[in-house]
């Protein structure tokens, strides 16, 4: 019933709540010696047209820390944040989205 | 549901900083301990993290490759030699003159605490951030 809209809607906040985990990964492991900064390809999975699983990769270019570790906190900082953003654009989007179908319900019941 | 699983992910991170800042912290209060049960000086203990698979919390295997959580793998004890001072009055002292103090530095210790602290507060960030995500969810259905 909600179209097609919605259905890209629903696929781009759940990538961004993957997202969001890798990130919340990273910060968790910013002391963890030997880990790798990973990520997930934003752009690309959302083309994919088959839902499926995100892929993560370890990110290079980040400058690495002397125990291997190449977490930076301002990186995920911004992330965290950026995701936020996102997710709340797409939850307003999908709201009205929703808004519209109960307006053409009530708009049958309440002539 | 992956945005539970990212939450437990943050709480594993703030977990594991506050073990590593109690150790700290303990360090700190025996900077100048010279008896211990297993006997000797005090020697300094610090956290070795090491990332973990999170199992996902009903069964989900969608993603679940995709969250590490973080873990106090273990507690090292400092292997190097006590400091040895010069305190022929110590109860302690060696027939030389000589006690053996832990190898502590506080100001080392100190800033590894304010490290601790500010990975907690980025944990804790992660946790709000992704909290005002799953409370926008639930508003659709407002």
């Amino acid at each position: 019933m909600l179209s097609g809209i919605a259905n890209d809607l629903e696929r781009y906040m759940n990538l961004l709540s993957a997202r969001q985990k890798v990130v919340a990964s990273n910060i968790a492991n910013a002391d963890t010696p030997g880990y790798q900064t990973q990520d997930i390809d934003f752009e690309a999975e959302f083309r994919a047209a088959a839902g499926g699983t995100p892929a993560a990769f370890p990110v290079s270019g980040l400058p690495e820390k002397n125990d291997g570790n190449n977490v930076s906190l301002d990186r995920e900082a911004r992330l965290l944040a950026e995701n936020g953003i996102r997710f709340n654009l797409a939850s307003n989007l999908m709201r009205t989205q929703i808004q519209e179908i109960r307006a053409a319900l009530q708009s049958g019941s309440n002539p | 549901m992956s945005l539970f699983s990212a939450m437990a992910v943050s709480a594993s991170g703030m977990s594991a900083q506050r073990t590593r800042a109690e150790l700290l912290v303990e360090n700190l209060a025996n900077a100048e301990t010279t008896r211990t049960p297993e006997g000797g000086p005090y020697r300094r203990k610090d956290a070795v993290f090491a990332s973990q698979p999170m199992g996902a919390a009903f069964g989900s295997l969608f993603e679940e490759h995709l969250q590490e959580g973080v873990t106090v793998e273990e507690i090292s004890l400092d292997s190097r030699p006590p400091e040895r001072r010069y305190m022929p009055g110590h109860p302690d002292a060696g027939p030389d003159g000589y006690v053996a103090f832990p190898r502590i530095d506080p100001a080392a210790d100190m800033v590894d605490l304010t490290g601790a602290a500010r990975g907690f507060q980025a944990n804790v960030a992660a946790i709000a951030a992704v909290k005002d995500m799953l409370m926008r969810s639930i508003d659709l259905f407002k």
